[in-house]
């Protein structure tokens, strides 16, 4: 086999790797749903931020679970916005703490 | 008016401090459960922070630093009057064993609600007693994360626990939340009784 007929084959081979995918980084399954709460919670850094990203946007199966928690958090933070302190608890901290200069 | 005794201290304190009297209160509020202790907790913050207002670092964030002095007020009160049933409910996840990647909530709702909608149909005040019924270590880890906004980092600082640790506290802390708030949209008739057995923590068994 010539040196050319060579390199065109491993040129194949190198295309059709590319084609199925290879050294595109899908994470998998598992990788994804383990990162979710550091994906949600802003834990990661930008390459597998994205890698992370990459996988729900396309995966059908863990899709949902990312909306899952979003939806849990939602709840929280509506919950919890719902929430006032009494009125005027800023002037009697404030009071309070000027009483204590005096004192 | 606060006296302006302490060189530049009290106007930095109104202008850094004073802003996250709300945030402060909510997690005060989740702390202790009653508004009245929720606001001598408060105040108390407060006070604490402003007498050692000279130990602060201007430019790290206050937030974390009153949420730090208002956990340790809280636990030192709490020092007294122990509250046996939270520490029976930590051990008792602490041995839930192997967890699942898969939230074993999502095969109950698979097929039915699937990206969990319903979590946003509970009212406002199920959902804080549901947080209220957490153990307090990951009260405060799913409240300063979730609601405040805090990093793991900040989160471990506060505590002084590892990151691994908070994350683990995250994780148990948000499950637990979620099968509470499932179980009553269940009882709340928004969701159909699910079929399957699973244990009270909702993980699969070992």
């Amino acid at each position: 086999m010539s040196l050319l007929e060579r390199l065109k084959r491993l040129l194949g081979r190198v295309r059709r790797w590319k084609e199925a995918g290879g050294g595109s980084e899908m994470i998998s399954c598992e990788q994804a749903l383990s990162a979710v709460y550091e994906y949600l919670d802003g834990e990661l850094e930008a390459g597998p931020r994205e890698q992370v990203k990459a996988h729900f946007d396309v995966c059908a199966r863990c899709y949902p679970h990312l909306r899952l928690e979003e939806s849990f958090r939602t709840a929280l933070r509506g919950a919890s916005g719902s929430v006032q302190s009494p009125p005027g608890l800023r002037e009697r901290v404030m009071d309070l703490i000027a009483r204590s200069e005096d004192g | 008016m606060i006296a302006a005794s302490r060189s530049n201290a009290p106007s930095s304190f109104e202008e850094e401090a004073l802003p996250h009297l709300e945030a402060v209160y909510r997690f005060a509020l989740r702390l202790s459960g009653t508004p009245d202790q929720a606001e001598d907790l408060v105040q108390d913050t407060f006070l604490r922070a402003y007498r050692s207002w000279g130990q602060y670092t201007p430019g790290t964030r206050a937030k974390s630093w009153l949420f730090t002095i208002c956990r340790n007020v809280f636990l030192r009160q709490r020092e007294r009057g122990r509250r046996h049933d939270e520490i029976v409910q930590r051990h008792a996840a602490a041995r839930g064993g192997v967890v699942d990647l898969v939230n074993p909530l999502w095969r109950s709702l698979d097929g039915v609600d699937p990206e969990g909608a319903f979590f946003r149909s509970i009212l406002d005040d199920e959902v804080l007693r549901a947080i209220d019924r957490l153990p307090e270590d990951y009260r405060t880890a799913v409240v300063l994360s979730d609601v405040e906004g805090l990093t793991y980092i900040e989160i471990a600082e506060m505590t002084g626990v590892p990151v691994g640790t908070v994350k683990s506290r995250l994780f148990r802390g948000r499950r637990q939340l979620q099968r509470v708030l499932y179980d009553y949209a269940v009882e709340a008739g928004v969701l159909p009784v699910a079929s399957g057995t699973r244990d009270e923590e909702g993980h699969v068994a070992p």
